[in-house]
């Protein structure tokens, strides 16, 4: 019969203590969980602000190609920006006006349609996407 | 139905992969769990080489190729498969006697408990966010993964310097392995890079539990795989689709294998015909030289997840040379020692060149090093040393996202309970590992340095995702340098398969 070997109590009540805090942590996993009832709205809002927005203006596009962009300003409309070279690659999106073809998004402004910064209206596809191209190649 | 044969075909080329690098033969449950972890890993990491090559090469018939790399995998496996001898048998830990019972049951249901809450989190999350949470998943891994899907022979357009927010000189595992199964199902569905994801974050959990079930015992592999499992924020970017969780996988697979390679020629266990005796006092490599690839092949395949990984590739190669190397005298011997880690180089250098190419002759150059007019003024800025260790500071408590109680804490106070393993010495492969680990968040302070970025918008956005990335290595570290419960990592062999 072996003795018990000195420390294993501590032993013990460290390993108790640790599984413990383990477990403290894993309810914060459990509750910061989306619920079963969020998953309705939350699992379609990548797919609605790219591919499902844009793929009428995708239809119109070249395959390939770059054009150019056109939104709104400020740091949270980098999101859209990202989120139209997700929905139209492998077409490259480059965040300025200077191409013959310029996509415009416009999610918070939808109605927007006026001439900007020397561009005209080619087509307004709805929901705040709209098809520029320069003045001169009117 | 469609994605079963390219699902097969990844998994089996990398668990013919590991069978290969390791052909030992065991009873013990934690033998099989470490080669199917394993097997994930590098079986996406062939997947995506695979595929990278035939978009170079302009190869269109996918499967012809994938069925090529796993009949050729499979005929060396058979051919090598003599090498599994009885000599071969794994180890098993002697666990500690005089370990209470309900202690035993205790620790495994705390562990299956906090299992069930991480997989439950994980698969609401991966359904909450079919298409990664956060704004790297989309703007960066995704949208690499679709430009080299969608392409086709126009795929380098995704590698323009017109989108420098892409990051197009990150490195391609993950998109390239996600864009394989694209190519198969002929449809880019989010699901493949959300269940990739998936199984990277679980699969490091139990490489994890096997390492450590395997060097030290059940008790050191339950308390380590529960502390990965109940790190919050471990499991929410495992399913977020970004390549942090993959890249801490990878490390794990490395330094894992290399304290399995070192252990092994400490306890004298080797393979082929060499005795016990040569191995302890021979060339160390040569004893048993699979796992020293494998764990190359883990680092290389960190290095094409991402930047860090090729860092951290350049510390454990640095790391392994400086801890044979040292207290040597004579440069002949130095040679000898060098010569060593021959099979870490093995898989090592072509993945260099490989990722050599893709950033010299496809990616733009990267972001970190674009402001060198100003390094030098930055690195002679005390105030950005200052600021460095300050964020470090903090997120060393930070990160993880544990539940009151930081989990580094958690540890610390574990190992002042518990003390230090009893070892004679530690093994080289420990020493390697914590060096290379240490050299890596070096690099990290380094980069942080001479960032082009404002340094606290930078720290603010990746600290706790770097820290998180050596997670998975660290956990695995101290379990094996703590004092716990088995007795004291000896080995008792089990008995050989016939």
């Amino acid at each position: 019969m072996s003795l018990p070997r000195i420390g294993q109590p501590r032993m013990t009540i460290a390993s108790v203590a640790f599984a413990l805090c383990c477990l403290l942590s894993t309810a914060r996993l459990a509750i910061d969980a989306p619920t079963p009832s969020s998953l309705k709205t939350s699992n379609r809002e990548i797919a609605r602000r790219s591919d499902q927005r844009f793929s009428a203006l995708k239809a119109a596009l070249p395959e390939r190609g770059v054009v150019g962009y056109i939104g709104e300003p400020g740091t949270p409309a980098l999101a859209d920006y990202y989120l139209t070279q997700y929905a139209l690659a492998p077409l490259v999106i480059d965040h300025s006006s200077n191409h013959a073809l310029v996509v415009g998004n416009f999610p918070a402004s939808p109605a927007l349609s006026a001439p900007l910064d020397d561009l005209h209206l080619v087509k307004d596809f709805g929901d705040g996407v709209l098809l520029f191209a320069p003045e001169d190649a009117k | 139905m469609s994605l079963a044969l390219p699902a097969f075909l990844c998994l089996a080329s990398g668990f013919l992969l590991v069978c290969l690098g390791w052909s030992r033969r065991g009873l013990i449950v934690s033998d099989y769990l470490l080669r199917t972890s394993l097997s994930v890993g590098l079986g996406l990491g062939i997947f995506s080489v695979v595929f990278f090559l035939s978009l170079l090469l302009r190869v269109t018939h996918l499967i012809l190729v994938d069925g090529a790399v796993f009949a050729l995998l499979f005929v060396a496996c058979f051919l090598l498969r003599a090498r599994a001898t009885a000599a071969n048998a794994v180890p098993q830990i002697k666990e500690n006697p005089d370990q209470p019972a309900w202690l035993d049951r205790f620790l495994t249901a705390a562990f299956a408990i906090t299992l069930c809450a991480a997989l439950y989190a994980a698969v609401m999350r991966t359904l909450a966010y079919p298409h990664g949470d956060g704004w790297d998943a989309f703007s960066i891994w995704n949208l690499h993964a679709r430009f080299l899907f969608r392409g086709g022979a126009n795929w380098r357009d995704g590698f323009t310097p017109l989108l420098p927010w892409s990051h197009p000189d990150y490195p391609l595992l993950l998109p390239a392995a996600v864009a394989h199964f694209w190519s198969y199902l002929g449809h880019d569905s989010p699901a493949v890079p959300a269940v990739i994801g998936f199984l990277f974050t679980f699969c490091a959990v139990g490489l994890l539990f096997a390492a450590l079930s395997i060097l030290r015992g059940r008790m050191p592999a339950l308390l380590g795989a529960t502390a990965l499992c109940a790190t919050p924020s471990f499991i929410e970017q495992g399913t977020a689709q970004y390549a942090d969780v993959p890249l801490s996988f990878f490390l794990l697979a490395s330094i894992a294998l290399l304290c399995l390679h070192d252990d092994r020629e400490q306890a004298g266990y080797s393979n082929n015909d060499r005795t016990n005796d040569d191995c302890k006092h021979n060339a160390p490599s040569l004893c048993s030289p699979g796992l020293l690839v494998l764990s190359g092949l883990a680092a290389a395949c960190a290095a094409w997840t991402k930047n860090e990984g090729l860092l951290f590739l350049c510390a454990i190669v640095l790391a392994r040379l400086i801890i044979l190397i040292r207290r040597e005298v004579s440069p002949k011997n130095w040679i000898a020692r060098v010569l060593h880690i021959a099979p870490l180089l093995v898989a090592i250098v072509p993945a260099l060149l490989f990722i050599a190419f893709f950033k010299h002759s496809i990616a733009p150059p990267g972001d970190i090093l674009s402001g060198h007019n100003t390094m030098l003024h930055k690195l002679l800025d005390p105030a950005r040393y200052w600021a460095i260790i300050k964020w470090y500071f903090k997120g060393f408590f930070r990160f993880g996202r544990w539940l009151l109680i930081p989990g580094t804490l958690v540890l610390t106070g574990f190992y002042f309970a518990a003390g230090k393993q009893e070892h004679a010495k530690p093994q080289n492969g420990i020493r390697t590992s914590v060096l290379a680990l240490a050299l890596t968040l070096a690099g990290y302070f380094a980069v942080y340095l001479i960032t082009p970025y404002d340094i606290y918008w930078h720290l603010r956005f990746s600290l706790t995702r770097l820290l998180l990335q050596l997670w998975p290595s660290a956990i695995f570290l101290f379990f094996l340098s703590v004092k716990c419960g088995n007795a004291c990592g000896e080995h008792s062999r089990v008995a050989d398969l016939p």
